[in-house]
């Protein structure tokens, strides 16, 4: 039998739990978990390490010193107009565009704790491609494909949420339903191209595939400044989504309030999936791995969102840079490449991980 | 590790030793349509250990559900400590009320350290990640639910009886006066079952009230302290477990014949000679699925 006394715990002995660094000022307290700052820390070096190459290279190649000059307007004429008018805007949409998949893919993945469940699998980005292709194709409205793609994801979700009942525990039907709903849109958008005349579809076919090369301006610019808003949102819904990891019962006695984390974070994940197809189509695959890497660094103490983010951008401009690069004069968009360098490697996670593992 | 020698502590936060009171008011649970709970006025003892017991479906999980706010009622209200739980705040309902529920689970890789302290979830905030007292509450959680070898191994490398546990360690480092459990020993084996139920009486001891669904009725009778017996969502009895469970009440709640023995250790009812009721009173157990 044990006995009760009336011994306290010693006092004065404040130190942070394993793995982190403890900051404190007063009576306020943050915690720095080591290994996902590292993990962070060490994606975003090899993003830019990997977008100095893509600044660098293609038709014509450059030393990357060269081409770091140059982006920062020093070198000849010519130089500085490959880097600064070609390569840059391109590198910069990929970043944008892979932190907003690698965001949204992060979020949904643990919200629904299934690593399948991201918007391109559950059919968000087949909405915000079909809608976006109408705009193309079918309307002949001023209607920016950013506003119609947001349109079509936000009724893509809709459409799932209201057949599967909610994301549900382990978001098994959330995921068949959602799979079912992108294959409608999906056949939508082959329609509108077979019946549009074929100069507007192949105005529209950069969205059908994933391609850094159709980019617009003002689609660019509505996805920085929605990442701007939605990324500090994600990373404090991280912090509410790690403790729904536990379960919803879990997280809710925990004084979480599971209802408006949900909601919050289908509008974060939707909103930059959509912004996210207005500029580039759906690029596969980068919601999935893009986490999964960056779990695999950050480990299970955390829901890597920034990592997410970032590992999303190191994948989207590589997977475009191999995409210019490797056949070139032939450039094979990066939805191509995304989807080939991706699938195998799904398959291997998929295969090498027990089924009953969670998020 | 010597049992006997383990001496707990007092929580190092005073309101867990308070224990809350805790009172159902007219309360309905319903599933859409469905009543499950009508008009239920219950009071749970503060401070003690009460057991619900009754035939799967009686709709004891659903009251649980309805104390942790998991349920939200169609009418009535809980009465936690004087106020209606369903109009605090989700962090004020989990500063009070901690819940071990049946289905839970954690990513792999975690250590029981990180487990226990998500319980310190409802008392942090953006700018207050890690007070003094939470981590004196997380240790005194994990000393008290004798986990310290434990601290540092990934949940998924324990046993049964040592993750349930890491769970209850969860709940308890919650610091709550009222804490829920939902069949705490379910698939344990006997001496698991023992060692988490030796463990609920030694929180309780020091002032919690502990309100817990169990399906082991002699198990019942010997670590609690007050019985609710349910079927078909009402109350058939409650008190203390040797005044109320009579074979007449066995009978009733599970369609089966028995004799009570009493343990000759614990002075507590233990249920003998089971053996199913002839079919005349049968229908008694056939209809009482709640939901």
């Amino acid at each position: 039998m044990n006995t009760v006394s009336d011994r306290r715990p010693m006092a004065g002995s404040h130190t942070a739990p394993p793995g982190h660094l403890l900051l404190r000022y007063r009576e306020w307290s943050v915690l720095v978990l080591y290994r996902g700052v590292l993990a962070t820390l060490g994606l975003t070096i090899a993003m830019f390490f990997v977008a100095g190459l893509a600044l660098a290279l293609g038709t014509a190649d450059l030393n990357p010193l060269t081409a770091l000059a140059a982006a920062f307007g020093t070198g000849t004429e010519q130089d500085v107009f490959i880097v600064r008018e070609l390569r840059l805007p391109r590198v910069v949409t990929g970043i944008l565009v892979g932190m907003a998949l690698g965001t949204g893919g992060c979020l949904m993945q643990t919200l629904a704790r299934n690593r399948l469940a991201t918007p391109g699998i559950v059919g968000i980005d087949n909405g915000a491609t079909a809608f976006a292709v109408a705009s193309v194709v079918a309307l002949t409205t001023g209607l920016a494909p950013s506003g119609m793609s947001l349109a079509g994801s936000i009724t893509a979700l809709v459409l799932v949420l209201a057949l599967s009942g909610g994301t549900g525990t382990r978001g098994y039907r959330f995921l068949v339903v959602g799979i079912g709903v992108g294959a409608v849109f999906g056949s939508i958008t082959n329609y509108l191209l077979a019946r549009a005349p074929i100069d507007s579809a192949n105005a529209a076919y950069p969205w059908t595939v994933g391609s850094l090369n159709a980019r617009a301006g003002g689609s660019v610019a509505l996805l920085a400044i929605g990442l701007a808003i939605t990324l500090p949102v994600a990373v404090f819904l991280g912090r509410q989504l790690s403790t729904m990891r536990l379960s919803d019962q879990v997280a809710q006695s925990l004084g979480i309030s599971v209802r408006r984390v949900r909601v919050g974070t289908l509008m974060v994940a939707v909103t930059l999936s959509a912004l996210s197809v207005a500029v580039a189509g759906p690029v596969g695959m980068i919601a999935l791995l893009a986490p999964e890497a960056a779990r695999y660094l950050a480990g299970p103490r955390t829901v890597p969102v920034l990592g997410s983010a970032v590992a999303g951008a190191l994948f989207t401009v590589l997977a475009d840079l191999a995409g210019r690069t490797l056949f070139a004069p032939i450039e094979i968009p990066v939805g191509v490449i995304t989807a080939v360098v991706g699938g195998p490697y799904l398959l291997w996670v998929l295969l090498r991980s027990s089924s009953r593992r969670i998020i | 590790m010597n049992r006997s020698a383990r001496v707990i502590t007092d929580s190092p936060d005073a309101t867990a030793r308070l224990g809350a009171r805790v009172r159902t008011d007219g309360l309905n649970l319903a599933y859409g349509k469905q009543v499950v709970i009508e008009h239920l006025n219950l009071a749970f003892p503060a401070g003690r250990v009460t057991a619900m017991v009754g035939p799967n479906g009686c709709g004891k999980s659903t009251l649980l559900a309805g104390l942790a706010r998991l349920h939200q009622p169609s009418a009535g209200a809980v009465i936690v400590d004087g106020q209606v739980l369903a109009r605090l705040s989700p962090r004020e309902a989990g500063k009070r009320i901690g819940l071990l529920p049946q289905d839970a689970a954690a990513p792999d890789g975690l250590t029981v350290y990180d487990l226990v302290r998500f319980g310190r979830q409802p008392h942090q905030g953006l700018l207050r990640q890690w007070s003094p007292e939470d981590q004196a509450m997380v240790d005194w959680a994990i000393e008290a639910c004798d986990l310290k070898e434990l601290v540092d191994r990934p949940l998924e490398t324990l046993s049964g009886g040592q993750r349930q546990r890491a769970w209850i360690a969860m709940a308890v480092a919650q610091g709550t006066p009222l804490l829920l459990l939902d069949e705490p020993t379910a698939a344990l084996d006997l001496g698991h079952q023992v060692e988490v139920f030796e463990l609920i009486r030694h929180l309780a001891a020091q002032g919690r009230t502990v309100v817990m669904a169990v399906h082991d009725l002699s198990q019942a009778c010997r670590y609690a302290d007050h019985l609710v017996a349910m079927r078909d969502g009402k109350v058939i009895a409650q008190g203390a477990p040797a005044d109320v469970v009579t074979p007449e009440l066995v009978r009733h709640l599970y369609g089966i014949d028995c004799t009570l023995v009493t343990d000759p250790l614990t002075g507590t009812p233990v249920i003998a000679a089971i053996h199913r009721t002839p079919s005349t009173v049968a229908d008694t157990n056939g209809n009482g699925s709640g939901h």
